[in-house]
């Protein structure tokens, strides 16, 4: 019999359609860790709601979680129309998947605001430095001297989503790299459990244009230049499916708003991740090495989500009855006669 | 000579933030509190201060709305257009100007009334004296017109709601006025105002508070939207209703409202929305319209309801940001890429546009589509007489919502995008109830909302897409026609233009022209409007834009073989539709074609 999670389902319940992306595509891998990442937590599949932008990496809702709804919504455009199935209904779980494209470039203005407004949502970019549905363009996360196939170096300097993401106050804000199965596990759970806005900027190689040795988002690149933060363990509030080891070194917690934790194992330099100041210097630390930094790189607890500040009823709107939408006679009536008056 | 009485046009030129606003809103109030008809047109500049404004007023015993051809009555306040604003008038124009602006008037063929406004202003508030002096003209008209001061104090107590410091001030600039005409000029002009009947049922209103108000009772669960005159007082209007108006008993929200970072996240809101089963809803103009073309056609082709009032201004581009044109309306019948076809609402009054405001929720919902809201600046801003609203006469319409595993099991083969019904409108299931869960998308899909880019698929859901809209025709507000038993002419028009639409029939029935009137309330048009054209000889298709886009839809929309009775008069300077103007363009055009 197949293994089965908190609420009697089996891996096989979390899966998708069968994926049309190129075979060894990094996309796909972080698709099986968000199927094994909800089946660990026990989500209700029901309850998830699947949102995208346009690109290979947008279009994998589709290959994973086919008993949630999706929205493969528009180019760089699915930060907004999130927002408004957050105020539709407050009590769907928001798993959203973008590329670098849709989110460094035509949806930059987006996903900053999204950010801004601490919409409670996950929201994953599978980061490959090119625009593969397009085939192949440089993306405006590569870079600079960064070299795909068949190509002149990359001349302009990166956008680091990490970077803007923990300056703009970001309250949970994570790098990972699709070849790292562990450590995006354990941050694709956290980002599930978190309430507020996640963002996980994943290195996801595009094996078809940008995977050759001169690219630094190749798939031997990041092995050879991934520096660890911390090694990562996810505990579910309820009682582990798995057996967490306890690490040998010192290890420090970060507690989840579900009452999850996640277990940080010192590796080097204890990193804070309450710090903006060090989260930052992390990054422009491994930038300036060519290296990419992986980790939880900043967390904080309790920032009101959009949903909170807007103030809204507890139901969600989307099912409220006509008398909770629509005022009374007896309201307009007053009203016309103070119009009148 | 005779007494003109409650018919001549009164012109304002003021400068705006200077606080005229006020001062001539009270005038219309007392105005309309006299039971005239009476109505107000704000001319104003994109700009926040210093700049040109005319309001101007226009009384009518025979009703007519739109701003009379020629001025009567001038006010002059602004002297960067002190010059031409009087050189314009006609011999015998009244002249009011304010003496303290120090400029000259060369001319001795108008009746003049010279008033040193700002002093007088001055003795009653050193410090608001630039506003104060605006009520002083209302003052002056006020004696001059025999407009009765109790009249004008309850104006200005509505303007100022209860703050009493202001209404002192105003009602003791409006006496002032009063007294000055009284003592220091002499009744020279023929003009009076006289107290008709007054309807108590109406009032006077803003196209864009109707709609906010049609929003609110229409149960709108979220108003995303950017900041764009002149579309922007209908978001605030639906802000302002809200704390009123749909807060539960808790106060929590049954709405939010979020002002977007541009309007293509306002329209990416409304998208996500309504996918998720609420009402959303953003306002725009023109430029606006542009941005969100291709969320507009993710809405038609996804089936998405959504719902976007347009209130449209002059373009292209930023155009005249800040005057009125029926400009947009062929966008937004096709507006985005591929074959796209849009449920409009198009009110021609402010009855309507609270109707069409909480009807549009429910066709959006009941064809999950993009619906819009079709207004324009004179209506949106100008405030225009109302009736009443009628609350909602049937309760919402939800669409064929699946919410329970009970109710998808009565839908024989249930699948997101299959025609179960033969009208073209497919059942739907929101996101958190795990019923028949798909990925919806603007790419091709089957009828099960499966991925596929097939020929036949394609082609078979894209015509299923447009019965469903073509079943709308006989289901949206139906055209509203009055006719003449001689059926030789008739126009065709829609939208502000009906506050023109009478003036201009009078003036062509004065010329010995008896003609038809079908006013157009909705796209896609109603089987209704082909039969009008074909009851007549010939028709008029009149607008306010420069190509004559309705002329172009009705066109392409009605039988092939009464085309060439179709004749287009169209054309736009920015400002409201003048009467005269319109009708003599339709003369024109019937002697262009010898007709
Ligand atoms: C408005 C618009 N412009 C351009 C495109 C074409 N387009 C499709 S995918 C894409 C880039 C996707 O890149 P990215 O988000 O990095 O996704 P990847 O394919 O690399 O996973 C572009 C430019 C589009 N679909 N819509
Ligand atoms: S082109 Fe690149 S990103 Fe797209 S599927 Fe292929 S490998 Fe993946
Ligand atoms: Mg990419």
């Amino acid at each position: 019999m197949a293994k089965v999670n908190k609420l009697d389902l089996a891996l096989d319940e979390y899966k998708g359609g069968k994926s049309t992306l190129c075979p060894g595509c990094g996309h796909d891998a972080i698709s099986s860790v968000i199927m094994k990442a909800a089946w660990e937590n026990s989500i209700t599949p029901d309850g998830i709601a699947k949102m995208s932008g346009i690109g290979c990496s947008s279009k994998t809702p589709a290959y994973f979680l086919r008993q949630s709804h999706g929205f493969n919504t528009a180019h760089g455009r699915m930060p907004s129309v999130t927002t408004g199935a957050n105020m539709a209904n407050k009590d769907l779980n928001f798993l959203a998947v973008s590329g670098d494209g849709d989110t460094a470039s035509i949806g930059i203005g987006q996903f900053i605001h999204a950010i801004r407004r601490n919409l409670n949502m996950l929201y994953i970019v599978e980061n490959n430095g090119v625009y593969g549905l397009t085939k192949g363009q440089y993306s405006a996360t590569a870079e600079e001297g960064s070299q795909k196939r068949k190509s002149v170096p990359n001349e302009l300097k990166q956008i680091d989503l990490c970077a803007m993401a923990i300056n703009l106050g970001c309250s949970f804000v994570a790098r990972s790299f699709s070849g790292s199965r562990k450590q995006l596990t354990a941050l694709i759970r956290a980002g599930m459990s978190h309430r507020g806005m996640a963002v996980i900027d994943v290195i996801s190689p595009c094996v078809t244009f940008n995977n050759n040795e001169e690219s630094y988002k190749s798939l031997q690149y990041v092995k050879n230049n991934n520096e660890e933060l911390h090694g990562l363990d996810y505990i579910p509030h309820f009682n582990p499916i798995e057996e967490v080891e306890i690490p040998s070194g010192g290890y420090k917690e970060v507690k989840l708003h579900d009452g999850s934790y996640l277990r940080l194992e010192t590796i080097s330099e204890e990193h804070d991740v309450g710090d903006r100041m060090m989260a930052l210097d992390a990054i422009h630390n491994a930038d300036v090495k060519d290296k990419h930094v992986t980790g939880l790189l900043y967390f904080q607890e309790g920032i009101p989500t959009l949903d909170e500040t807007e103030n809204l009823v507890d139901t969600p709107l989307a099912e409220l009855s006509e008398d909770m939408l629509r005022p009374s006679k007896e309201t307009l009536d007053d009203l016309l006669t103070g119009f009148r008056a | 000579m005779e007494k003109i009485v409650n018919d001549f046009t009164i012109n304002i030129a003021t400068a705006n933030g200077t606080g005229s606003q006020s001062a001539n809103l009270i005038l219309l109030n007392a105005l309309f509190r006299m039971g005239t008809h009476a109505s107000g047109k704000n001319l104003f500049p994109s700009n926040i201060a210093g700049l040109p404004t005319w309001y101007i007023v226009r009384v009518s015993d025979y009703g007519y709305q739109a701003p009379g051809d020629n001025t009567h009555i001038q006010v002059v306040m602004n002297i960067d257009t002190w010059s031409e604003d009087i050189e314009k008038l006609a011999p015998g124009t009244v002249l009011i100007h304010n003496t303290d602006v120090k400029a000259p008037v060369n001319r001795d063929d108008l009746i003049v009334y010279p008033v040193p406004m700002t002093s007088m202003a001055r003795k009653i508030n050193p410090k608001l004296s630039k506003m104060v002096a605006n009520m002083i003209y209302v003052g002056i008209m006020a004696e001059m017109l025999e407009i009765p001061q109790d009249i004008l104090e309850e104006a200005i107590s509505k303007q100022f709601g209860g703050k009493e410091k202001a209404i002192e001030i105003n009602s003791q600039a409006s006496i002032s006025g009063r007294e000055y005409f009284k003592s220091e000029l002499e009744k020279k002009d023929h003009f009076y105002v006289e107290k008709r009947e007054k309807d108590e049922n109406r009032f006077l209103i803003d196209g864009n508070e109707a709609v906010a108000l049609g929003c609110i009772y229409g149960g709108i669960n979220m108003l995303s939207w950017y900041p764009i005159t002149p579309s922007s007082s209908l978001a605030e209007g639906i802000d302002k209703y809200i704390p009123k108006l749909r807060l539960d008993k808790d106060g929590k929200s049954t709405c939010a409202v979020i002002q977007a970072e541009d309007e293509l996240a306002a329209v990416g809101m409304v998208l996500g929305a309504g996918w998720a089963g609420a009402r959303g809803m953003t306002c725009t103009s023109g430029p606006g319209i542009s941005l969100m073309s291709e969320l507009i056609g993710l809405a038609y082709y996804a089936e998405i309801p959504s719902v976007i009032w347009d209130v449209t201004r002059v373009g292209p581009s930023t155009g005249l940001p800040t005057r009125t044109q029926q400009g947009d309306i062929s966008m937004l019948y096709e507006a985005s890429h591929g074959d796209t076809q849009h449920i409009v609402l198009i009110p021609g009054n402010v009855d309507e546009c609270f109707e069409f405001g909480w009807k549009a929720f429910d066709y959006a919902e009941k064809y999950q589509t993009m619906v819009f809201g079709f207004t324009d600046l004179d209506l949106g801003m100008n405030l225009w007489a109302s009736n009443g609203f009628e609350y909602p006469d049937k309760p919402m319409n939800r669409g064929k919502v699946l919410r329970t595993q009970e109710e998808l099991e009565k839908i024989e083969n249930y699948g997101r995008y299959r025609d179960v019904d033969g009208d073209g409108i497919p059942y739907r299931t929101l996101p958190g109830s795990g019923l028949e869960p798909i990925v919806s998308r603007g790419t091709g899909r089957d009828e099960d909302g499966v991925y596929s880019e097939k020929a036949s698929v394609y082609r078979t859901n894209m015509d299923r897409l447009k019965k469903k809209i073509e079943g709308s025709r006989t289901d949206l507000p139906q055209p509203v026609f009055r006719e003449e038993e001689e059926q030789d002419l008739g126009i065709i028009y829609y939208g502000s233009m009906e506050n023109t639409i009478q003036e201009i029939d009078d003036i062509l029935e004065s010329t010995g022209m008896k003609v038809s009137q079908c006013r157009v309330r909705a796209l896609p048009l109603s089987p209704e409007v082909d039969e009008f054209v074909r009851r007549h000889k010939k028709i008029i298709v009149l607008e306010v834009n420069r190509d004559g886009q309705m002329y172009g839809i009705l066109r392409k929309e009605i039988a092939t073989e009464l085309v060439p009775k179709l004749y287009s008069v169209a054309f736009s300077d920015g400002l409201p539709p003048k009467a005269v103007e319109y009708a003599e363009a339709i003369i024109g055009t019937l002697e262009s074609f010898e007709i």
